[in-house]
């Protein structure tokens, strides 16, 4: 039976992961199965956290000295990954947001001088933009 | 000509650019009928005044319009860039011969947008004005900077221009098609370097460009500097390039 470890480092981040949850139990009410998923992470990082023999286990299983980097290694993977993909998106958005406010100039543009003579001329000149 | 914030300064640089196209009209050098200036307000805190405009650029065909949010200088020049390529813009006579970009702050000259364009109408495909070869009195910090850029741009796209962060240029028709930006900010000087770079390399000599560099003035006031480029500005353009890089496509690819 593993027994758990109740520091006051363990006490802190339970109570972090807790306030947390409560947090975004009120402002993500609507948003269900995102909490049902945030629940069931929190769920077992707190195990983790309480019961850290659990991590020092699996970790010893996969080859790793300490239980913390079983469970730090993957969380940096997934933060950078998260990171690029993050800003990957807010490059798409940026560009979207670019054309659509384009697309509003270019059907508002018109003529603010109307030249004196517009007749049909012999050559083109230049345009600065 | 993008602008942004540029109030009274807008309005010199329009009153000038009228002024040297009548003197240049009287002379028989361009038509005046088909010199059109595409002015795209980028956002400005306190919108273009129209009449203001209308009341300076005498003579001058101005296309006018506005970005709803600023989205930077790169974005603005784009937006003109299609404007200027749509039909409903062209001159009676047909396509335009040239498209010259030019800053709406004061600090190009009239008369150098007309060079450019003569370097066009000779023969160029691309002009880029050098403002160290044509006397301007650039600031030390800000040589020091351009000079930094100029290496930048010499290793990232091979080019070996001499003033690369200039945005008076010129582009012919067969130029402007591929020169695209998607750089919203100041990174877009280095991609059109790029586009240029490759351009100008292409395998089949009928589709490389023709490129010169036109000896231009550039006047620096304190307005004009305090509102450049600073060596801040270096390190935001090295980000966005790296955006670039990492998301987007590798060919650029025109809004369908």
């Amino acid at each position: 039976m593993m027994q758990a470890e109740i520091t006051p480092a363990a006490i802190a981040l339970v109570g972090l992961l807790t306030a947390l949850f409560l947090h975004d139990f009120v402002t993500l009410a609507r948003n269900r199965r995102l909490l049902l998923l945030q629940l069931v992470v929190f769920a077992i990082g707190g195990t983790l956290i309480v019961y850290p023999e659990i991590a020092r286990r699996l970790a010893h299983f996969v080859g790793i000295g300490r239980g913390v980097d079983f469970v730090l290694y993957p969380l940096v993977i997934w933060l950078v990954r998260e990171s690029l993909l993050s800003r990957r998106r807010r490059h798409d958005e940026q560009e979207r947001v670019t054309e659509l406010v384009r697309a509003f100039a270019a059907s508002g543009a018109h003529e603010v001088v109307q030249s004196r003579d517009r007749a049909p001329a012999h050559s083109s000149g230049p345009s600065a933009s | 000509m993008p602008a942004f914030n540029e109030e009274g300064r807008l309005a010199r640089t329009l009153e000038e650019l009228a002024s040297q196209l009548s003197s240049q009209l009287r002379r028989g050098v361009v038509g005046q009928a088909d010199v059109t200036v595409f002015l795209v307000d980028d956002g400005s805190r306190l919108p273009i005044d129209e009449d203001a405009v209308r009341a300076v650029a005498t003579g001058l065909r101005v296309v006018f319009a506005r970005h709803a949010v600023n989205l930077g200088q790169g974005a603005a020049l784009e937006t003109a860039r299609r404007l200027a390529l749509q039909p409903r813009w062209q001159p009676v006579a047909g396509p335009f011969d040239a498209f010259v970009t030019m800053d709406s702050d004061g600090q190009h000259q009239p008369s150098d947008v007309l060079a450019l364009a003569g370097a066009i109408a000779a023969g160029a495909d691309v002009a880029l004005g050098d403002r160290f070869a044509g006397g301007s009195d650039v600031p030390t910090s800000r040589r020091v900077l351009l000079m930094m850029a100029r290496l930048f741009e010499r290793a990232t796209t091979g080019l070996n221009l001499s003033d690369v962060h200039n945005g008076l240029r010129a582009f012919g028709p067969r130029a402007i098609e591929r020169m695209q930006i998607r750089q919203n900010r100041m990174a877009h000087a280095t991609e059109i370097s790029r586009s240029i770079s490759r351009a100008s390399a292409e395998r089949a000599a009928d589709d490389r460009l023709r490129v010169v560099e036109v000896p231009v003035s550039v006047r620096y006031t304190g307005e004009s500097l305090a509102k450049g480029q600073r060596a801040s500005g270096a390190v935001a353009i090295v980000v966005d390039l790296f955006h670039g890089f990492l998301f987007s496509p590798h060919e650029p690819r025109e809004p369908r």
